[in-house]
């Protein structure tokens, strides 16, 4: 039922967005609609995540968390995630304050060890708590550091070409970005390494409109060179909610507010 | 039938010649498909349970073989210079193809994890960009000190050394990859010393050499043994006969070995060496006869008829007796050795056969002349090159000092027994190459430095749990008993049980996203269930465990046989100092369970999360230590394993784990024990086997143990000596016991055959020795010269086995016919009154033989 409305719903945008993606558009705007539609949509809104990790050999580990998401204007966000699976790392809590302009501001709470700890992390391209996502994967890539061009454009899709501007601080010297002419979410996103071959793929595998916006419900990430994917699952998304700066303080590391993420 | 054979033989030579060209042809047509194979561990049967744990451990821990590459500064490796040598030299090394990028180990690659303030831990790379300044050099320094997992692997304990790790996807391009890494090493600026090791390369570079080995020390045995008898007979179309036996042998039997699929193995490398002296043994027989009995006009064809026939026996059972030796190998568990030793015999036998049709067919056609210049050269060679010389003063002994040399040999015997039980079972692979090698030098530079480049691992697995899986399902079935909701399948408990656990948490949690009320209760209570299952599950975050493993590795660390141990406690230890405090007393366990399993959540948000299931699995179900070891000498890792033993026997696991070895170092030791208990067993079979045809052969035990005596003897001071200087018993030497044991009876085999034939003449005792160390004792001591001296191109192979097994196989065919020489005579003096018939040496000393009715 929910999945009905969903593609109806995506239909029904997709003609409104397909005026709009006219080919006269600069790779600026397509970028920073991009940028808008996978990370911005509504003003705040949460799900809960499960996440599959699975290893070369096939192996399985998994990750529950749920999301808060508020945008505190220019760009900036705040990010609040709470594990509950595996049971072992439940309550252990990241809070994120994500800054345009500077670094990011990143604290941690885990309960085993009652500690509360500020992280300063030298880049974000680390893993995501052990899966293929980076952290950047999450709260997404700074615009500033990459050059776009337009590579191609299709009936249906723009492909962008990113080059970092500062290529020492990633491990990438460029990605592709298939950015859908519809719903302008980045469909599938692949790195490029020094040897020109595409060792990453970040992919969505499905839509959903929720509350009027298109969002990814799915998506992977694949290691190309060493094999290993992580899958992540949405659900119970919503936007459009009301959440002040005491959702988003050193309070709620240790003390979630757990009756946000409920339906 | 061996009259009309030989008959038969020498009036068909062209269809022997044919016969021969083509089995040489066919089957030397295969050696061009040849597959090397220098993998220690195929020195295990590939269904070997310690082997296939340790593939098993690879695969469930994702290890590689690794090349390890040091550089050395001796005035400290922390300088901007040395780094950036090091930073430019990752980088080339993660550009070759072969590499397994993830897992490289290098300052450039790994991260850092360090307070930033109060209240601020920082992650970031160790070395993202060469330091600027000494400065920066000095933090790296100071990070690395305070890395337990870095500090000693990465760079030495004393700062001079620096590593990097470089696993390779497949071994058996190791070689090529440490060439591309040592063309590298040219082009840094450093003014460091560079090295390569780890064993992957030195077997892949053994391989290469033991390749370019087998094409100089073949050929070069083959022609010192052609000069040799060219020395001897003076005739060199005769000589040619014997080479090109040697020749048809050497390559039938590889062209089979190689075709029937078997790879050539450092064992089977030595074949053509082994081969090519053994196959002229008979041949030199047939020459030194014929050249005895030849008189110039008398018929060619009889007296090859009569040689032939006077040695089929002995050399048949020389032959067989040889092949028994080598044959015995099979029943050692080390699969090259046992085809080493099945081929061997295989080309003994194969000698045996060419010599006894090509030989024969070949003298009778050659022209008379030649072979009038054989017999005259013959015996004006022996007077000349000193053959006669030698044997005199040993005849003279044999003759007159009977009790004497009993005494000596017993005392010999003694000794020996006594340097045997003084030997050292030791082999590593390293010390194939010789102590100037490159590779060694590397070897011993890093292992220096470093806590050591040997790994062996200790692994640590839960039992499969099937009380806990048929537990959680009767409890689970409980639940619902009133209120059926969701569809509880049973879970197996065995391997992928943790997996299926949580596929079933998140079906209950799916269930519960949709479901509302009562039946919410119930799966939330399942979720429960479920979940503390998983937690009891992973065993390997309980901080008990942990504890008892960080005590082990101290134990073994303060054995000081261990260079350096890393497993999860310090992995868990370090990310928790620096969560908690950044000091030293916040570097241990966490308490709980969660504790650690957060602290590793952290661990694993890295730029490198898969290092963790180096150490443990995604299950939690099983973990590792790794132990570097500064030797891969067997000994050491025996010492180890009896340290660990000793450890769990002063403190059991506090959970229920069993506790497996695996690695490299482990498994060179798993053969060589194998090695040694299945060299007693084939020794002590070929032993009795041979016993047994000796005493057929001669029909008579007395003569059948005194046959054994020589070769008792050999083998005892060979391995006494072994013993007594220090050598350690490796795989080469252990394989020279069948050959010792093949070759001194044959030695013994020709002399009684022949002393007994002139006893039937009615000799007595003192006039058959006389006679014995006439002809008979010429032919044995040409034939161990030829043996002795066709392995000398041995000693200038750049490759330790070789060099060993020329050395020892030169003294062996000296002792064993030196032994033969003079033990026997004294063993039958002491025995004549059984051995010798009564009344005999009546007549005069006499040649004569009644079977062939001819007078000398």
């Amino acid at each position: 039922m929910n999945n009905l409305i969903g593609v109806i719903g995506a239909l029904l945008l997709a003609t409104a967005a397909q005026t709009q993606a006219s080919a006269q558009m600069s790779v600026e705007e397509i970028v920073s609609k991009a940028n808008q539609a996978s990370l911005y949509a509504g003003e705040s809104g949460k799900a809960e995540a499960r996440m599959i990790i699975v290893d070369a050999a096939g192996r399985k580990q998994m990750r529950q968390f749920s999301l808060l998401r508020r945008n505190t204007g220019g760009g900036d966000q705040d990010y609040l995630v709470h594990f509950s699976r595996p049971a072992d790392v439940r309550n252990t809590v990241f809070r994120v304050a994500k800054h345009i302009e500077s670094d990011d501001d990143r604290w941690l709470y885990l309960p085993a060890l009652d500690l509360v700890k500020r992280i300063s992390a030298g880049d974000k391209r680390t893993s995501f708590v052990g899966s293929h996502f980076f952290y950047e994967d999450v709260s997404g890539r700074n615009l500033n550091e990459d050059n776009f061009s337009l590579l191609e454009e299709t009936e249906t899709h723009f492909l962008i070409e990113g080059k970092p501007k500062s290529p020492g601080s990633v491990e990438f010297v460029g990605y592709t970005a298939s950015i859908s002419k519809q719903t302008f979410l980045p469909e599938t996103v692949e790195y490029v390494d020094g040897a020109g071959d595409t060792y990453r793929r970040v992919s969505v595998v499905e839509t959903q409109v929720i509350d009027g916006f298109p969002t990814v419900v799915k998506s992977r990430v694949e290691d190309l060179k060493n094999g290993g994917y992580t899958l992540l699952q949405f659900r119970n998304v919503g936007y459009g909610l009301a959440l002040d700066d005491g959702v988003f303080s050193e309070r709620s590391l240790r003390r979630p507010p757990l009756e946000l993420f409920k339906n | 039938m061996a009259d009309r054979f030989f008959q038969w033989v020498i009036d068909n030579p062209r269809r022997i010649y044919a016969g021969v060209l083509l089995l040489t042809l066919a089957l030397g047509a295969l050696i061009p498909r040849i597959q090397i194979d220098t993998d220690p561990e195929n020195m295990l049967p590939a269904d070997n349970a310690a082997r296939m744990f340790h593939n098993e451990v690879k695969q469930r821990f994702d290890l590689k073989d690794a090349i390890v590459v040091g550089a050395v500064a001796e005035e400290g490796i922390y300088t901007p210079e040395s780094l950036a040598a090091m930073h430019s030299l990752t980088r080339d090394i993660l550009k070759i193809d072969g590499v397994v990028e993830k897992d490289l180990m290098a300052l450039s690659e790994v991260d850092n994890i360090r307070q930033d303030g109060p209240g601020v831990i920082r992650f970031e790379w160790m070395m993202r960009n060469a330091p600027q300044n000494q400065l920066e050099a000095d933090r790296i320094a100071e990070s690395v000190s305070r890395l337990p997992m870095l500090q000693n692997t990465l760079v030495s304990g004393d700062g001079k050394a620096a590593a990097i790790y470089v696993p390779i996807e497949d071994k058996n391009e190791s070689y090529r990859i440490a060439e591309e890494i040592r063309t590298l090493f040219a082009g840094l600026e450093s003014g460091d010393t560079y090295h390569l090791t780890g064993l992957p390369v030195a077997e892949d570079q053994f391989g290469f050499e033991m390749f370019v080995q087998m094409g100089i020390s073949a050929p070069m045995a083959g022609a010192m043994i052609f000069v040799l008898m060219l020395l001897f007979f003076r005739n060199l179309p005769l000589v040619l006969a014997p080479m090109a036996v040697a020749m048809a042998t050497v390559i039938s039997t590889m062209g089979l070995l190689i075709g029937m699929g078997f790879t050539v193995h450092i064992m089977s490398s030595m074949i053509a060496i082994f081969l090519m002296p053994i196959a002229v043994v008979d041949s030199v027989h047939i020459l030194s006869e014929f050249a005895d009995r030849y008189r110039p006009g008398r018929n060619v064809r009889d007296t090859i008829l009569e040689v032939m026939k006077h040695l089929f026996m002995p050399m048949l059972f020389t032959s067989v007796t040889s092949a028994v030796g080598f044959l015995s190998l099979m029943l050692t568990p080390i699969p090259p050795v046992q085809i080493f030793g099945a081929f061997v015999a295989f080309g003994i036998l194969l000698a045996f056969i060419l010599t006894i049709v090509f030989v024969p067919a070949y003298i009778v056609r050659v022209k008379p002349e030649t072979l009038a210049a054989l017999q005259a050269a013959q015996h004006r060679a022996d007077k000349a090159r000193g053959i006669d010389k030698l044997i005199n003063p040993l005849g003279a002994l044999a003759r007159n000092r009977q009790g004497s040399l009993l005494v000596v040999f017993a005392s010999v015997l003694v000794f020996s027994v006594v340097g045997i039980t003084k030997i050292q079972i030791n082999d590593n692979p390293i010390n194939w190459f010789k102590q100037d090698h490159e590779l060694r030098i590397a070897d011993r530079a890093l292992n220096s430095h470093f806590a050591g480049t040997y790994d062996a691992y200790l692994v640590m697995s839960a039992p499969e749990n099937l009380a806990a899986a048929e537990e959680l399902n009767r409890r689970a079935a409980e639940i619902q008993a009133d209120d059926f909701v969701f569809d509880w399948q049973p879970l197996a408990g065995g391997a992928g049980f943790s997996a299926a656990l949580d596929d079933r948490i998140t079906q209950l949690d799916d269930a519960l996203f949709d479901a509302g009320g009562d039946e919410a209760e119930v799966i939330e209570q399942l979720l429960a269930l479920a979940e503390r299952a998983s937690l009891d599950a992973k065993v390997m975050t309980s901080p008990d465990l942990l504890n008892w493993m960080a005590n082990l590795q101290g134990y073994l660390e303060a054995s000081g046989l261990v260079g350096k141990s890393n497993g999860l406690p310090q992995l868990v230890k370090t990310v928790n100092r620096e969560l908690v405090s950044g000091k030293s007393e916040d570097y241990r366990i966490p308490a709980t369970p969660e504790g650690v399993a957060q602290t590793l959540l952290q661990y694993q948000s890295s730029h490198r999360p898969g290092d963790l299931w180096h150490f443990v699995t995604p299950d939690y179900r099983s973990g590792l230590l790794w132990l570097q070891l500064t030797s891969g000498d067997n000994q050491h890792m025996s010492a180890v394993m009896d340290t660990v033993d000793d450890y769990i026997g002063m403190h059991p696991a506090p959970v229920n784990v069993d506790v497996q070895w695996a690695g490299k170092a482990y498994l060179n030791s798993v053969w060589q024990d194998q090695m040694v208990a299945g060299m007693m067993d084939s020794l002590a079979s070929a032993f009795l086997v041979v016993l047994v045809m000796m005493i057929a052969l001669f029909r008579s035990v007395l003569w059948g143990l005194l046959a054994m005596l020589p070769l008792t003897l050999t083998i005892g001071l060979i391995y006494g000596m072994v013993g007594w200087l220090g050598i350690d018993y490796d795989m080469p030497i252990a394989v020279l016991s069948a050959l010792t044991l093949g070759l001194s009876v044959d030695f013994a085999i020709h002399f009684i055959e022949r002393f007994r034939s002139y006893l039937r003449k009615g000799n007595d005792y003192q006039q058959t020795l006389s006679l014995m160390f006439d002809e008979p004792a010429r032919a044995i001591s040409r034939n161990a010269l030829v043996v002795a001296l066709g392995f000398t191109p041995l000693l200038f192979a750049p490759l330790v086995p070789y060099v060993t097994v020329g050395i020892f196989l030169a003294s062996i065919m000296a002792t064993s016919a030196l032994v033969t020489l003079l033990l026997l005579p004294a063993g039958i003096w002491l025995l004549q009154r059984w051995l010798v018939p009564a009344g005999q040496g009546k007549g005069q000393v006499t040649g004569f033989d009644p079977e062939l009715g001819e007078a000398r």
